[in-house]
């Protein structure tokens, strides 16, 4: 994948990775790319892919962009381009994504629509090289070195605290729980917790689970200290040391 | 091609052998769900061969489909190998626990859950060594989605971009990632969606049961409850149907064999441009005497 790098005298601030989305350039705090610097118009630029390309456009802004060193309105880019606004200076690095492989792979002949087909050794090796940058890129939060556990707030469970292991979390009456309810009405599966790729989510089961007080639609990814209401029991889900 | 869901299996159009069950290892817990199955598969409007393949084996709640890929028909054999190859070791694997584990166990997931992904693997292995000996057969694959319900808890093991889905309260979920190129560059970000869906290459494959010596298997494991629709299907179906009249076909069919016909008469009416093939699960509840649930209870609460 491509990437916007904004460097001011020769010191590289700030990295911003191309996906689909555009990215803005401006003074306004909401910027993808935020440049505090009065020469700098609130909106003031953004580089987006239009069909398979890198394009900068400026956002009519008081003292224009410059794309190596003449002003535009809006510009294709390469690999190695920069572009000026204000002082600061963003530079266009494709080099990693080994010459925009977006644009290879939707060059490559498309095979006969009917056939299923496997990728051969070498297109996959690619593919794996781009998911394990991508999953990198993505894996910056610290919940990966913590553990997740559920302590109970209120009701009757078997304990007071359980670590959450496995893909599979069950709360309810079931031999297969983790976190047993007692009771002769509790269901068998109350709610459950699934272990995906990027976190933990809630599921409903027999009954349809809260957090944080508000009733859930579908799998819900569960955060930090959210507090998880079934029936009677209130059980906190923390990531511990 | 006659089948008695109890005990049978089908596959293909061209009239293959029936396999039948073998009685379950009585030290088997009995479940307390009761699984009512419905399934069919179809050669589509397109196509000249059937190359999915399914099989049901009631007794022990294991329902596996298969959606075969190579060319003058090795796909249908790919996909059989694969089938087979999973109920016979999984059924091994009840009447004997000394049964070897093929493949990486994972503490993520139970036993039961490893026992299918093992299964999996074996039929990896069976497709691709088959492959490597009869040169007009190299390169033959299969998917795999299986499902294995043990008690309340769904084990799910695939390979490629056959699906599982479970509907919940009117709700469905997509429970298997598809193992294909279109899927994967969309999870990466090169894609999205909706370019994915008008893609050419939207049969190209990331990973098949029988193309490599080894083989990457992913797992899931749901709870069920009374309600519950689980739905294995090859590709066939979703390119033709949309997931919304999926779920409103599963949820208005008065019985899961309903639900199965009008799917693949549903992906039929919208082209049928593949085989199609389809294994319909409704969760019910065991009826059992007030007795016998407080000998249940009794036994839990100890």
């Amino acid at each position: 994948m491509s990437r916007l790098v904004l460097r001011f005298e020769n010191s590289k601030l700030k990295e911003v990775p191309l996906g689909t989305r555009p990215v803005t350039i401006g003074r306004a705090p909401d910027n993808d790319i935020q440049i505090d610097n009065l020469a700098v118009s609130n909106y003031h630029a953004r580089v987006y892919v239009e069909a398979g390309s890198l394009v900068v456009e400026d956002l009519n802004s008081l003292n224009g962009s410059f794309l190596n060193d003449m002003r535009v309105e809006r510009a294709m880019l390469k690999d190695g381009d920069s572009i000026l606004i204000g002082k600061h200076e963003i530079l266009v690095d494709q080099t990693h994504d080994a010459a925009a492989p977006s644009e290879e792979w939707r060059k490559a002949p498309a095979p006969r629509v009917n056939e299923t087909m496997i990728l051969d050794t070498h297109e996959r090796r690619k593919l794996l090289e781009m998911t394990v940058a991508a999953g990198e890129r993505s894996q910056s939060s610290p919940e990966r070195s913590r553990v997740p556990t559920l302590t109970v707030l209120r009701g009757r469970t078997d304990q007071k605290e359980y670590r959450i292991a496995g893909k599979l979390t069950v709360i309810g009456n079931s031999k297969m729980a983790t976190v047993r309810l007692r009771g002769w009405f509790a269901p068998e599966v109350a709610a459950q917790i699934n272990k995906h790729e990027d976190g933990f989510y809630l599921g409903r089961g027999d009954r349809v689970p809260k957090i944080n007080g508000t009733s859930i639609h579908g799998l819900t990814k569960l955060n930090d200290g959210d507090v998880i209401e079934v029936g009677r029991v209130r059980l906190n889900f923390m990531y511990r040391e | 091609m006659c089948l008695s869901l109890d005990e049978v299996q089908v596959c293909g159009a061209k009239g293959q052998s029936l396999w039948e069950a073998e009685t379950p290892a009585a030290s088997r817990m009995r479940p307390l769900l009761h699984i009512q199955a419905g399934a069919r598969t179809d050669l589509g409007r397109v196509r000249k061969n059937n190359e999915d393949c399914y099989a049901i084996e009631a007794a022990l709640q294991l329902y596996v489909l298969s959606d075969g890929m190579g060319g003058e028909a090795h796909g249908e054999v790919a996909s059989n190998l694969a089938v087979q190859t999973i109920l016979t070791h999984c059924r091994q694997a009840e009447n004997s626990r000394a049964t070897p584990i093929f493949g990486e166990v994972s503490t993520d997931v139970s036993e039961r859950t490893n026992r299918l992904s093992s299964a999996v693997h074996l039929a990896n292995r069976k497709v691709f060594e088959t492959a490597a000996s009869n040169p007009e057969q190299k390169g033959m694959g299969a998917t795999i989605v299986a499902a294995w319900i043990d008690a309340q808890r769904l084990s799910i093991a695939h390979v490629g971009d056959s699906r599982a889905y479970l509907l919940r309260a009117g709700s469905m979920e997509q429970l298997t990632a598809d193992h294909s190129l279109v899927a994967e560059k969309v999870r990466v970000g090169i894609l999205t969606p909706q370019e994915a869906d008008a893609s050419e290459m939207q049969s190209v494959l990331t990973r098949a049961v029988g193309t490599n010596s080894a083989v990457e298997i992913d797992t899931d494991e749901q709870a069920l409850v009374v309600g519950d629709y689980i739905l294995l299907c090859s590709d066939g179906l979703t390119r033709m149907v949309t997931d919304p009249e999926i779920a409103s076909t599963l949820l208005t069919s008065r019985s899961p064999q309903e639900a199965a016909d009008r799917l693949v008469d549903l992906a039929n009416d919208n082209g049928g441009v593949d085989n199609v093939t389809v294994i319909v699960l409704r969760v019910d509840e065991k009826s059992e005497s007030v007795f016998e649930r407080l000998k249940i209870w009794k036994k839990h609460s100890t």
